[in-house]
Parts: structure tokens; sequence; C-alpha cells
């Protein structure tokens, strides 16, 4: 057996450029661009290489306008690719075969392919005609789905009269009638509040553990990334800069320590602003982050010039780290 | 099949919970079949005016039927491709098993078999209160050769307007310029839907008769009218053929090249 078909998903040298129509600003700079417009090339996605084995849920970040969507989007079969390989269960996405369309689903948190003035069952019906679902099959499986995401009450009533919770539920049961054995999700719990956020993530996770579906999340979510997540992909600028293990993003990207300790007496705060950055001062406790480098200096000098009855070293958490992907913020590697 | 089979019926549904939508557009149907034959039936006050080789009973059966033949064949949901193109949601059905171009046919014949069956009973409804002088055509081979032209134009229209649409995939913005240039020049003006062609020089109809746009009204109605028989029906009738194989060629072409600039938009 070859190695490209253990591998559910399998990404090698991939780039996609768009074209856009830059428009100049105003009333004049639209009819001047309508004269000479300018071209400029997006490079939405830049050399990625990446694979999935079967059944792997791998969480993708990185900045808005990263590449995220562009990915999923070539992994779908809907944005042909510019150049590189580009292969999914053994297919070439943008052939569009039956055989393979019938095996994935896309799922954007913010499109929707419900029938807006009908109720979710009548999409669901013609889904099953859609994806040729053997009756049987389609009632196994929609009651399965009904049970996973609560959804039995709301069949009936019109899309338009749903919450969005609600509405996204029902998506999903949309998207999935066809058991799609690959997965990509794209916000899925965008604009969700907690409780139907936990829903959502709950089933991802059954979903995934359940069928061994391959799945990718993009996600601004934390608590999605954290709770569903054991590999992450961080895409910035349309490139990978990390593919690995999501508790080793903070060993490869955290530039600093963090020192918490427990003072015996009262000590002057402003002076504590020397050793490092004071994050949260609650007497008696303080959190101070150091450079990664200068973390044993810093400790030293806290034990020799506070009153200091306990001291300990701590990695930045991960929330920090990715909170800093999604912001874009340069982040690099660090040797250790 | 049976997956349109499904596609039928769940369009039929919406149709119907656009109620008053519906109903207020069959009202206008009516009120405008009302306007059409008032302002001819004074045109022709005399009985024995001819005008452009039409008698009374010719004019108005030309557009009263006009109405009915335009409804079936220009009334398309498939206007809303170029939308659905440029606002990105072509991406829910290029994800699925299924092909576009029949999703939207289908969705068409939904909505006009329904449209279809209430024109019928308002134009009966009509003909009952009006009593308008109508030509009825009763040879059964042109009444054949008339509703295989229709089937005909309603394929020229969709296809036209399928590479039309397309248009969206390289200039997003364009879809309603494009949708504007073929209603109005193809459709209103070169199709026999404004007036009938024959009223044109010889020249110019002659030039007219090899496009496909004629195929569209004219030429199906000049066929219930009985202006045309036997070789000359037939030969539309190729014609209009050649050009939906053409035409078929075409969209499949710049389909294929337009799905590969698609950039799927939304976010």
């Amino acid at each position: 057996m070859d190695e490209s078909s253990e591998k559910a998903i399998l990404v090698e040298h991939l780039s996609k450029n768009f074209e856009v129509i830059e428009k100049k600003e105003g009333f004049l700079g639209s009819i001047s661009s309508l004269v000479s417009a300018k071209k400029k090339v997006v490079r939405a996605l830049k050399n990625a290489s990446f694979s999935l084995r079967e059944g792997e849920l791998v969480g993708f970040i990185g900045p808005n306008g990263a590449g995220k969507t562009t990915a999923l989007k070539v992994l779908s079969g809907l944005l042909y690719p510019t150049a590189g390989f580009v292969q999914v269960l053994g297919f070439d996405p943008w052939d569009k075969k039956p055989e393979f369309l019938k095996k994935i689903a896309l799922v954007m948190g913010q499109k929707n392919q419900l029938w807006w003035d009908l109720p979710a069952q009548e999409t669901f019906e013609l889904n099953r005609a859609i994806y040729e679902i053997p009756k049987n099959k389609y009632k196994e499986n929609l009651s399965e789905l009904i049970e996973l995401l609560q959804v039995r009450k709301l069949l009936n009533i019109q899309v338009r009269k749903l919450s969005l919770g609600q509405r996204m539920r029902l998506e999903l049961v949309a998207s999935l009638l066809h058991h799609p054995s690959v997965l990509f999700l794209d916000e899925p719990t965008i604009g969700l509040d907690v409780v139907a956020q936990q829903k959502i993530r709950d089933f991802i996770f059954d979903y995934n553990k359940r069928y061994k579906a391959t799945i990718i999340l993009t996600s601004h979510n934390m608590r999605d990334l954290i709770d569903l997540t054991k590999r992450i992909i961080v895409i910035d600028k349309g490139g990978i800069i990390f593919d690995g293990k999501l508790t080793d993003l903070v060993g490869e990207f955290a530039k600093e320590k963090i020192i918490k300790v427990y003072f015996s007496k009262e000590v002057d705060v402003r002076k504590l602003e020397g050793v490092g950055k004071l994050k949260r001062f609650d007497f008696p406790q303080a959190i101070i982050s150091v450079p990664r480098e200068a973390s044993a200096v810093a400790a030293a000098e806290l034990l020799q010039n506070f009153p200091i009855a306990d001291l300990t070293i701590e990695e930045e958490a991960i929330e920090d780290i990715i909170r800093r992907v999604f912001r874009g913020e340069k982040i690099k590697k660090v040797r250790h | 099949m049976k997956k349109y089979l499904s596609i039928f019926n769940i369009s039929f549904q919406q149709e119907f919970a656009y109620r008053i939508n519906f109903i207020m557009w069959r009202v206008r149907n009516v009120l405008q079949i009302f306007l059409v034959f008032f302002l001819w039936d004074a045109v022709f006050k005399d009985p024995g005016r001819v005008v452009f080789g039409y008698n009374r009973e010719g004019i108005l059966t030309y557009v009263l039927g006009l109405i009915i033949v335009k409804s079936f064949v220009f009334s398309s949901k498939s206007m809303d491709v170029a939308g659905e193109i440029s606002r990105g949601e072509l991406s829910n059905y290029l994800v699925k098993p299924v092909s576009y171009f029949k999703y939207w046919i289908t969705r068409d014949l939904s909505s006009k078999s329904l449209n279809l069956s209430f024109a019928f009973f308002e134009t009966l409804f009509l003909f009952l209160i009006l009593k308008p002088s109508f030509f009825i055509q009763t040879d059964p081979i042109l009444l054949i050769f008339f509703l295989l032209s229709l089937i005909l134009a309603f394929s020229l229209f969709s296809l036209l307007l399928f590479i039309v649409s397309a248009i969206t995939f390289w200039m997003p913005e364009a879809g309603w310029g494009a949708h504007f240039l073929i209603s109005i020049i193809s459709v209103e003006f070169m199709s026999g839907a404004l007036f009938p062609l024959d009223i044109l020089p010889h020249f110019l109809q002659r030039i007219v008769n090899y496009t496909p746009f004629p195929y569209m009204v004219f030429f199906p109605m000049q066929v219930y009218l009985g202006k045309i028989l036997d070789s000359a029906a037939v030969k539309g009738i190729l014609i209009s053929g050649l050009w939906i194989l053409v035409l078929y060629f075409i969209m499949t072409l710049v389909w294929r090249k337009g799905l590969k600039v698609y950039e799927a938009y939304g976010r």
C-alpha cells in the first residue's frame, strides 16, 4: 500500500491565489478604477503541506484572513488550487465525483442550507434524495442525530422562526444525514451562546469517536480547541507555521514564563515592576510574567529581595498563546 | 431521477409558503390580460381592419397567446443563478452530489407547472366573461408541433440564462447588468415578445431567424396560429434543436471555466 492511501487527507505544496480588483476610494475613484482596473494577486495559501490520518480531529487556527477557510474550500472541491497536490479519501476534490461528495460535508457557521420558509424536516427529505440515502438508513441516521443534538421539537417549525443556536444544530443534522466520513467544520460555534456551544462541542466529540470520522475544525473559540483537538495546525499569511500537539504549542511559542509568588509580609508593589511584568496583584499572591530566558534570574531576585512564602514558575497558559495566534501577533519559534 | 422528483416536490411546497405572494402574482397576470385585451380590442374596433397582416382575431390571439407563452418560457426561477454565484450560495450545491443545472431546471418546471395549472383556470374564466374572438387551433399535428416548440423554447431560454449568469464568475457585480441585457435585447425585442417579428423588413427577419431568439416566443406562436406549416415548422424545430446543442456546449464550457475562478465568497 502506498503512503497516500493510508491518509484520509493529503495536502502537498498547496497554493491558492486570488485576483482582486483594487477599488479606489470615493466616487471619482470608482470611475477611474472602471477604466483602469488595477489587479492585485492575493496569495491566500502559500506552499502549505499537511496530512491527516483517518479518524483524526485537527484544529486549524490563525488570525482572520490567514487562509483557514480557503484551505477547507479547496479540500471540499469548491476552489481550484493554483498549485500543489490535494487528495481526500483518495479523490481529487476538484473532480466533484458523486462518490466523493457523498463522503464529505462542509459546514460553515455563517452559511445556511436550510430552506428558510419551510420546516427543517423538508430540507432533510431533500438531502435524503440528493445523497440517495436508503429509507431505513435515513431513519436511523436522522433519529440518532436528533437525539445527539436534541432537536426533536424543532423539526416542524419554519426555519425562519428558530434562534441561531437552534438553526445551527439543525444545519448540522442536514449536513450529516449522509454520514460523511470526512468533515470540514468552519467556525461551527460562531455566534452561539455558551450552552449551545457546549452542545455542538459535545456532538463533534461524539461524532468523531463514534464513526472514526476525520474532522478539520476552524474556530476562534478557545474552548472548542482545548476541549476537542489534540493536534493543532497554525496558519498565518497562507503558510503553516506550526503543526503538532496542542500542548507542544506552548513549548514552541511561549516567550514568557509565569512566576507565581506568595508573600509572607506586605510588599511595595512598585518594586515588583522592576522584576517583570506584573499581571495581577492580590495580596498575598502576585503573578509576574518574565521573558523565558530570564526566569531563573528573576526568581532568584524575588527570593533575595522580598519576603516570599512560596514561589512557582509555570509555563504561559495555552489560552494566552492561542490568543496571540488569533491576534496575528508575530509568533516565532523559540529555541530551547 | 428520484433526486429531482424530490427537488420538484419541495420547490412546489415552497411556492405555497409564499401564498400571498403567489396570489398577487396571479392577480397581476389576470389584470395584464384585461389591459391587453381592451387595448387591442379598441384598436381593432372595425372587424374588417387588417394591420401587418393580422386581423382582429389574429392579433388578439397573438397577444393573449403571448402572455401564456411568455409565462411558460420566461418566468424563470433560475433568474437568481447570477445572484447565487455572486453571494457564494452556489457553494451549497457544489459540495453535494447534485447537478446545479438540473436542479434549477427542476425548480423551474415545478414553478411552471403550478403557475400553468392556475393560468389554465384563469384563462377559462376570462374566456367566459370576455368572450373574445380567439383563434383555436384544432389541427392535432400543429398542436403537437406547438407543444414541442414550447419545450424547445424553454430549453433555449434556460441555457441562455445559464450562459449569461456565468459572467458573474468573472464580474461578481455584473449580474444585474447581464440580465438586463439578455432580457431586454434578446428576450423582449428579438424573440417577438414585444411585437410579431413578421412586421420587420424581410432581410432582418431572415437574419433573426438564424439566431436562437425567435424560437423562444415568435416561432411557437406562429406554429399555433397556423402561419408556419409542415416543412417550415420542421425546419424551425430543427434550427432550435441545433441551437440547443450549440448553447449546451457553450454553457458546459463556460461553466467549467467559471468554476475554476469561482471564489466561493462569504468570509
